[in-house]
């Protein structure tokens, strides 16, 4: 089964992506600030990150630019997760080498297809 | 008494002389000795020098020259006789005298060049009076066109003492100026060096002055005397002043208009004041007082216009950071719904299924209203961005058709659109579908069941285009060629008096009958902020219970313009 890491401080965002998900028959892992997230990632090695960009401490861009810069984690498909009012984010989540970019409200068939896109 | 001075070493003469003057009240002396004669001339200048060319020992010519180097007023006279080369007595004397002359003719030729003397002395005093006034003028025409140039308070004090020096000629001013931030500013400007206590002295004295400005009533400003900061411009240095400064002439004035107090002022001079230093001083003061009040004018329109970016930039802010807070758990919701709908939990029977549709469709609006909010608040701040592109409108109605079809079927309203070959437009597409979205969407919401709407194109000139004459502000800002959408229903209408609030923001609230339709009243607002970005116009028109139309125009591309 293919391990997909979920990092957003929203539980309750988590909780419904991993429902979808493990019913598309994929293992999900969460983390709920940027540290962990980025701990497991280089743990776990999964097959592709779902990650919001505002998260206190450590966000998005920052995890982004970490994986896609080694060379160990660079080949990791990152979704990027962030609300429609910062339209600039786009450019720099491109910038830092998200592979996609989901805009909040989003709607879960569509995580899901692209999630598919990516690992099927 | 005219005093004359007679040089020679001739008994005889002297004695010839002093008769003839001693009579007629004349303030008469000989000398021979050419340094006494020299040091006369400085400490006591006399009106007339009479030289006796008889006298063998001294050289007229020579001793004609040092007069006339050390005062070039006096009157001379040679006594002489009829031998004397003309050229010398035209090139050194005024008069000569002879011996073969009689006593009165003697004095007449005397009083004649006494009286040219005065004379000449008045004129020349007269010149110099009317040539210190042209300079003060100047000084002062200068001065009012430099403060007429600046809206900056410091600068404008600056020239008002710089105008003071020039026309007055201080020996120190002192500024007591309230236009330098939040404490005040003492401000000395000084021929010469000052010492610390004659610094405190001052500072003593212009507190004193200030507050006598306002013995019966409050000083307009409050300050202790630690807070008075001085602020010290020396021109020469090397001297000092000391405590006699206060014996010299002082003027003292307040610089003030209205309600308004900018400082006051008061200025030393080692000289005596005339009545025009007086006028010329108050004058002065009296021009900077209005270009004082035109800056206080200006920095708090500055401020005011400062603070209400702050509030506008304050404002869309909040609504952005708000928009963003709701969307979260909008996100939540909508996304438990999905699953919960999507029967991946649970069966879902008939009931179960309306309610959960009824909660999806509120979600759905719900976050079309935080949409609306951000567009709305994203284009006041100027901070929208536009994609504007070569652009075919007909793309754009095809798009907004298809889109919108079903939602039109679903109250089986015809949705009739007539196409035709259009020039291209300069425009963000997006945006002019999000522009028709709303004008189709809201035909669709306040038209009934079984009946149509239209989707018209036309090219018209802007002078052309005839609208209902409540927008005849908006029609203003079209020109030359443009193409106009229109977008007519057989809905329920406007009444006139509500056409113009149809584009204002949240004016739907107001009306009862959109209110059963729901909506948040922002989609023309937003619509009309759209079209003034591409240079547009928007308006309608409407016959109640008949239906509306709406108008949107947009310019055609010129050919060769590029983008």
């Amino acid at each position: 089964m293919k391990k997909i890491l979920i990092v957003d401080d929203e539980q309750d965002i988590v909780e419904s992506l991993k429902f979808v998900l493990e019913v598309a028959n994929y293992s999900c892992y969460c983390a709920y600030n940027g540290e962990d997230g980025l701990k497991m990632a280089k743990e776990l090695i999964p097959d592709l990150i779902i990650l919001d960009v505002m998260m206190p401490k450590i966000n998005g861009y920052k995890i982004s630019r970490l994986l896609k810069f080694d060379n160990k984690y660079k080949d990791i498909p990152i979704l990027m997760i962030t609300a429609r009012t910062q339209e600039e984010d786009k450019k720099i989540g491109e910038e830092t080498g998200a592979n996609e970019y989901i805009t909040k409200p989003f709607e879960l068939d569509e995580v899901v297809k692209t999630v598919d896109k990516y690992l099927k | 008494m005219d005093k004359i001075l007679l040089i020679s070493d001739n008994q005889e003469s002297s004695g010839k002389f002093s008769k003839i003057f001693a009579k007629n009240t004349f303030d008469f002396f000989v000398l021979k000795d050419e340094l006494m004669i020299m040091d006369s001339i400085t400490v006591y200048p006399p009106d007339v020098i009479i030289i006796d060319t008889f006298s063998i020992d001294i050289d007229f010519k020579t001793i004609i020259k040092k007069i006339k180097s050390a005062n070039e007023n006096i009157v001379i006279t040679l006594f002489t006789n009829e031998s004397i080369n003309t050229h010398d007595l035209v090139k050194y004397s005024n008069a000569f005298i002879t011996e073969e002359m009689s006593d009165k003719l003697i004095l007449s030729t005397i009083n004649m060049n006494l009286k040219t003397k005065n004379s000449l002395e008045k004129l020349s005093n007269t010149n110099k009076d009317l040539a210190d006034s042209l300079y003060r003028l100047n000084a002062l025409y200068d001065t009012s066109s430099k403060l007429a140039g600046t809206l900056d308070k410091k600068k404008l004090l600056d020239y008002m003492v710089e105008g003071m020096d020039k026309s007055l000629s201080f020996s120190l001013t002192c500024l007591l100026s309230f236009c330098e931030g939040e404490n005040p500013v003492l401000i000395l400007n000084s021929l010469y060096e000052l010492s610390d206590e004659l610094i405190e002295a001052i500072k003593l004295r212009t507190i004193l002055n200030y507050k006598s400005l306002f013995e019966n009533s409050k000083v307009p400003h409050n300050f202790s005397e630690e807070d008075l900061k001085i602020v010290k411009i020396i021109k020469y240095p090397a001297t000092r002043f000391n405590f006699s400064l206060f014996q010299f002439d002082n003027m003292f004035a307040p610089i003030s208009l209205g309600d308004d107090f900018f400082g006051c002022v008061e200025i030393f001079k080692d000289d005596t004041f005339q009545a025009e230093d007086a006028t010329c001083f108050q004058t002065i003061v009296r021009q900077v007082t209005l270009p004082l009040k035109g800056a206080t004018l200006y920095q708090e329109l500055i401020e005011t216009n400062k603070e209400l970016e702050k509030l506008e930039r304050l404002k869309s802010d909040f609504i952005s950071i708000v928009s963003h807070e709701l969307r979260t758990p909008l996100t939540s919701i909508k996304n438990a719904l999905d699953i919960l709908s999507g029967g991946k939990c649970c069966d879902i029977n008939a009931t179960a299924e309306k309610f959960f549709s009824m909660a999806k469709r509120n979600v759905k609006s719900l976050s079309r209203i935080i949409n609306d909010l951000l567009d709305l608040s994203k284009i006041e701040a100027g901070k929208m961005e536009f994609n504007f592109k070569e652009c075919n409108i007909q793309t754009v109605i095809d798009y907004v058709k298809s889109s919108l079809s079903e939602l039109a079927k679903g109250k089986c309203i015809n949705l009739q659109v007539e196409s035709r070959d259009l020039p291209l437009i300069n425009a963000d597409s997006q945006r002019l579908e999000q522009v028709l979205t709303n004008l189709v969407s809201n035909a669709i919401k306040f038209t009934p069941e079984n009946k149509n709407i239209y989707i018209r194109t036309d090219l018209i000139n802007a002078k052309d285009i005839k609208a209902n004459p409540l927008f005849k502000d908006e029609i203003k800002k079209l020109n030359g060629d443009c193409v106009v959408v229109t977008v007519e229903d057989e809905g329920i209408g406007i009444a006139q008096k509500d056409l113009k609030k149809a584009f204002d923001k949240f004016a739907q609230i107001e009306n009862s009958l959109s209110r059963k339709v729901g909506g948040t009243g922002l989609g023309l607002p937003i619509a009309k902020q759209l079209l003034d970005a591409h240079q547009g116009a928007i308006w309608c028109d409407s016959v109640p219970e008949k239906g509306s139309k709406f108008y949107f125009a947009i310019p055609v591309m010129k050919v060769g313009v590029p983008l």
